[in-house]
């Protein structure tokens, strides 16, 4: 039945092809199918990769862990309110044009303290040097490779790859990685 | 006539959305305006307005002679988008058709971005309204590998963060909260269905393609062109999911 109803369908098509064969060349130039690959391809992202943060990476430097503290908060130049701490620009130049520096905003998945929206995708880092660190859960050397690429821990995670990407530099990473270790007094 | 069509599908998407709006998370006041526009969804302007230009460039004759099927069946074909054309052998979407119509009713074809082709697909794709969500991804080879690849594109990691849209709509982290939004079900929200939709945050009224290309451009992967075959294997692969939900047409949806 399904199928009968598919060939008259089909001879109907092809009566109507016949008619309109003419224009099966026409008709491809004029709908519009745009080419994707490429910018598909040049996109993509590279394969896992393993890291060895750099020396003096973890830093109790307050000016460093405020610049993680900004970039774990904020999505980009353009939508963050405050202005960034000293050291961390709010628009860069690419290729001559100046765009919106691009933060982490991790806060999109995971709370922390004095998150605002706060999402539940990654797990809640509050108390995370207490909970993990202090107790040896965690190294310094797992927070700044799950932070610079994840795929490491976890080769199906749902988590941004912020180094491998080349979105944040190695001492962009620290800084980051500084911020979640440290020591929080505000909750 | 028209104006009762267009009537009986804005109450039967009200049902559909007051369903849907529980899911979300919105201030009073949002909540407030989305009830007010439910009742008048500014996109209805958008839907006039593509009929007008629909029934003067194409025409629902036209369209079902293109498609080979009998006018009565235009509904229901419409509900099976993207489809195989066998005049280009290739998965169309159902703006790209009406590019081809146009141009043989003796018009230049409106661009595939513009704001004419987005009210004009709006107001072709209510013609499906209620019509189940039918699409074939098994119809043909063409069909078949137009779905392989927007699964592949859809699960591909790229951009500046890594992320695939699987990142936030796979099952695992769906109704997760991502910054106070919680992560959609694309089949259970049935966003094939709803789409083209007035968007409150954007005021405007955005298609299927278009909304994805705001979810490339927030998470920072490159932004693929509408109509290209992977962004039209996108809508076939999301379309799908909608149609495993056993979802309708409900057009002119409205998003926040
Ligand atoms: C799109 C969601 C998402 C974003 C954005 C995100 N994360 Fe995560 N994060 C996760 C998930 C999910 C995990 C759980 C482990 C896994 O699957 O990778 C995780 C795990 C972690 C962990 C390991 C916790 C532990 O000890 O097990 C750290 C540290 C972390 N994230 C920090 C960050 C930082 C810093 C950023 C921003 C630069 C960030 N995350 C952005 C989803 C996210
Ligand atoms: C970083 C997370 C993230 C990524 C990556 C992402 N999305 Fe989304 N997407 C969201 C969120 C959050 C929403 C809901 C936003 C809202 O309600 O306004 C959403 C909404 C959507 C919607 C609208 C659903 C509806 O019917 O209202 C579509 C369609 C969509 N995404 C498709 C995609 C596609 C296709 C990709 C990949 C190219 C993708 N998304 C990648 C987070 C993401």
């Amino acid at each position: 039945m399904h199928r009968n109803r598919k060939l008259v369908l089909g001879l109907g098509l092809m009566a109507f092809c016949i008619t309109q064969a003419a224009n099966g060349a026409d008709l491809k130039s004029v709908i519009e199918m745009p080419d994707a690959s490429a910018i598909l391809k040049k996109d993509r992202l590279a394969p896992p990769k393993k890291y060895t943060m750099p020396a003096g990476c973890i830093t109790t430097d307050l000016s460093a862990i405020a610049r993680g503290e900004y970039i774990f908060h904020n999505l980009n130049g353009k939508k963050a309110k405050k202005s960034p701490p000293k050291g961390l620009p709010k628009y860069i130049v690419v290729n001559g044009k100046k765009k919106p520096k691009q933060y982490g905003n991790c806060v999109a998945c995971h709370n922390i303290e004095g998150a605002i929206g706060g999402g539940n995708i990654g797990p809640d880092l509050h108390r995370y040097k207490e909970l993990f660190i202090d107790t040896g859960v965690r190294s310094f050397q797992y927070v700044y490779q799950h932070i610079a690429d994840p795929r490491v821990h976890n080769k199906n995670t749902h988590m941004t790859v912020n180094l491998t990407t080349g979105l944040f530099t190695p001492r962009e990473i620290c800084e980051i990685a500084s911020y979640v270790v440290s020591d929080k007094k505000k909750d | 006539m028209k104006k009762i069509i267009s009537l009986v599908a804005v109450s039967a998407l009200s049902l559909t959305l007051a369903m849907g709006a529980e899911q979300y998370s919105m201030s009073d006041a949002d909540r407030a305006l989305y009830k007010e526009m439910l009742e008048n969804n500014p996109a209805d302007i958008f839907v006039d307005e593509g009929n007008e230009l629909f029934d003067e460039m194409v025409t629902e004759e036209s369209l079902a002679k293109f498609l080979g099927v009998d006018i009565d069946d235009l509904p229901k074909t419409i509900a099976g988008f993207p489809r195989y054309i066998p005049q280009v052998d290739e998965v169309l979407g159902l703006d790209q058709v009406m590019q081809a119509v146009m141009y043989l009713n003796g018009y230049k074809p409106f661009k595939l971005k513009s704001a004419e082709m987005f009210s004009m697909l709006a107001y072709a794709k209510s013609l499906a309204n209620d019509e189940p969500i039918n699409i074939d991804v098994d119809a043909n080879e063409k069909m078949k590998k137009a779905y392989a690849l927007g699964t592949k594109v859809f699960m591909m990691k790229r951009g500046k963060r890594g992320l695939s849209c699987n990142s936030c709509h796979s099952k695992e982290v769906t109704g997760l909260i991502l910054r106070t939004q919680p992560l959609p079900d694309l089949g259970e929200v049935n966003t094939a269905g709803t789409w083209p939709a007035y968007r409150m945050t954007k005021s405007s009224l955005r298609t299927l393609q278009r909304r994805f290309q705001g979810c490339m451009k927030n998470a920072l992967l490159a932004v693929i062109p509408i109509g290209s075959k992977e962004m039209v294997a996108l809508e076939v692969y999301v379309t799908n999911l909608a149609k495993e939900k056993g979802k309708k047409i409900a057009i002119p949806g409205l998003k926040r």
